[in-house]
């Protein structure tokens, strides 16, 4: 089974991971790493397993955030940002030189993750233009390209296409339906 | 049967008066993730004022917040979850989570699900299923963002367990039920007798799959946020005399279970169960079986 798409992900940001390829498991656009009791115990047929690394759709790699969080484990391209830009950026805004407090020699066009004060994986981003020299507060330095209140917004996007479905069971509701805590 | 009146005296015949009790917030954190003082003080310095739940090691109320405490960076890491307090306990109640391998029958959201892993800390094994396609996106959300990872998720029914072919240690069997009206405010208007009933036989129905599963002397810890009998001490009376399992003491919050329900004797054994009223919490039902060698 084919890695590659992971491996180059890792790549963009001058970082390589090692990773047991008989562990990963590919299953419908997503790959999984699985812990050697995983891999032994589970049957086929799961919806999700151990650590999740990501999906391919097209000829693009969408990673999670535990890889995220496991690139920051390495040496790779890695900007810390100041408590403000990190809420900013958490709620899917670009970076601004201004909010960076280290990591200034990445290049334009360079892939970078984005870590907090806590040194806390937050998403990544790419950059807009060289960080050396006097910081420019007009012009964006890093584009936001995935952060983690992605998490929130999943939820929201998946309640609206549930509402149709759920609408037609409040017309329909029994009055026995269980609850679950 | 139905209406507030009714089961206001179903519960008055069990020795518990009816109030109105308003729910407190509570969370967990995940200390597989981070540490408890740190992350307590992160939120402090947020705003958020947290109070230690005394019952349980890493339990905290929201006593004061000016914002969602789901919607903070602390959350989306993962450090902490949003859970009841009650609902805290029953993965407490295993003696040793770690390297084994559990069955989490009734999954979704996946709070408890969390909350194994970080007892196990993310090692072993744990099978979380789910019966509805559409509770699965958020079990798997929760997964993620707590970085859990020693977990398999199968959209299965918890009463076709067996077909995966595994033996557990530990089995959390936080079954479907009729919940309760302290989480649910149009709770008296829409459950009947008939409905507890139904959920009852149903919860039977997956504890006589969870001991099939269960491994000889494994642990099987039943729980529901229900008030009414049927669902608590009645299946867990049923269980004794049908299944191959005896209740185990457990020390934890919560009062001792009835063992004699609207006239019926039970096993005396169904004291060691727990039962909370709703007060500090929801209404709350818990206790641990083990299976017979």
């Amino acid at each position: 089974m084919s890695m590659k798409e992971i491996t180059d992900f890792v790549a963009q940001f001058n970082a390589s991971i090692l990773l047991d390829g008989s562990r990963i498991v590919r299953n419908r656009n997503r790959y999984y790493l699985l812990s050697k009791k995983l891999k032994q115990q589970v049957p086929k047929g799961f919806f999700y397993a151990g650590a999740y690394l990501g999906a391919v759709k097209g000829a693009s790699f969408f990673p999670s955030f535990l890889l995220l969080a496991m690139i920051a484990e390495r040496k790779a391209n890695k900007l810390v940002i100041d408590k403000k830009t990190a809420w900013l950026f958490i709620c899917g805004r670009d970076i601004f030189q201004q909010g960076i407090l280290e990591g200034n020699n990445l290049k334009k066009g360079d892939y970078t993750l984005i870590l907090n004060e806590h040194n806390e994986c937050l998403g990544f981003g790419k950059i807009m233009h060289n960080l050396r020299g006097a910081p420019d507060a007009k012009k964006v330095a890093v584009k936001n390209i995935l952060d983690i209140g992605d998490f929130l917004r999943r939820e929201k996007r998946q309640s609206r296409r549930q509402q149709p479905s759920s609408r037609l069971q409040g017309s329909d509701r029994k009055p026995h339906k269980p609850t679950h805590k | 049967m139905s209406g507030k009146e009714f089961f206001v005296n179903r519960y008055k015949k069990l020795g518990w008066i009816y109030r109105q009790v308003k729910l407190k917030q509570a969370i967990r954190i995940n200390t597989m993730n981070a540490n408890r003082d740190d992350v307590a003080e992160r939120l402090e310095s947020l705003g958020i004022l947290l109070d230690k739940i005394p019952f349980l090691e890493d339990g905290y109320w929201i006593t004061k917040t000016k914002f969602s405490v789901g919607a903070t960076a602390e959350y989306l890491l993962g450090l902490y979850s949003i859970q009841e307090a009650a609902a805290q306990i029953p993965v407490t109640l295993f003696t040793e989570l770690e390297d084994k391998t559990v069955l989490d029958a009734c999954a979704s959201p996946g709070g408890k699900t969390v909350q194994l892993a970080n007892l196990m800390n993310n090692s072993g094994v744990i099978v979380a299923l789910e019966l509805k396609q559409r509770k699965m996106f958020a079990l798997v959300n929760q997964l993620e963002r707590s970085r859990v990872t020693n977990t398999a998720v199968y959209n299965m029914d918890a009463k076709e367990a067996s077909n995966l072919n595994i033996e557990f240690d530990c089995v959390l069997l936080d079954v479907p039920c009729s919940g309760n009206y302290v989480t649910d405010k149009g709770w008296f208007n829409k459950r009947t007798s008939e409905d507890v009933h139904r959920n009852a036989r149903r919860q039977r129905q997956i504890l006589t799959e969870a001991v099939k599963v269960t491994k000889d002397d494994g642990e099987i810890v039943y729980a529901t946020c229900s008030l009414e009998p049927e669902e608590n001490e009645l299946n867990i009376d049923w269980a004794i005399e049908t299944l191959n399992v005896k209740v185990e003491e457990i020390n934890c919050h919560g009062e001792k279970a009835l063992t004699n329900v609207f006239g019926k004797e039970l096993d005396r054994s169904i004291e060691k169960c727990k039962r909370i009223w709703p007060n500090q919490t929801q209404g709350f039902f818990v206790c641990k079986l083990r299976k017979k060698v």
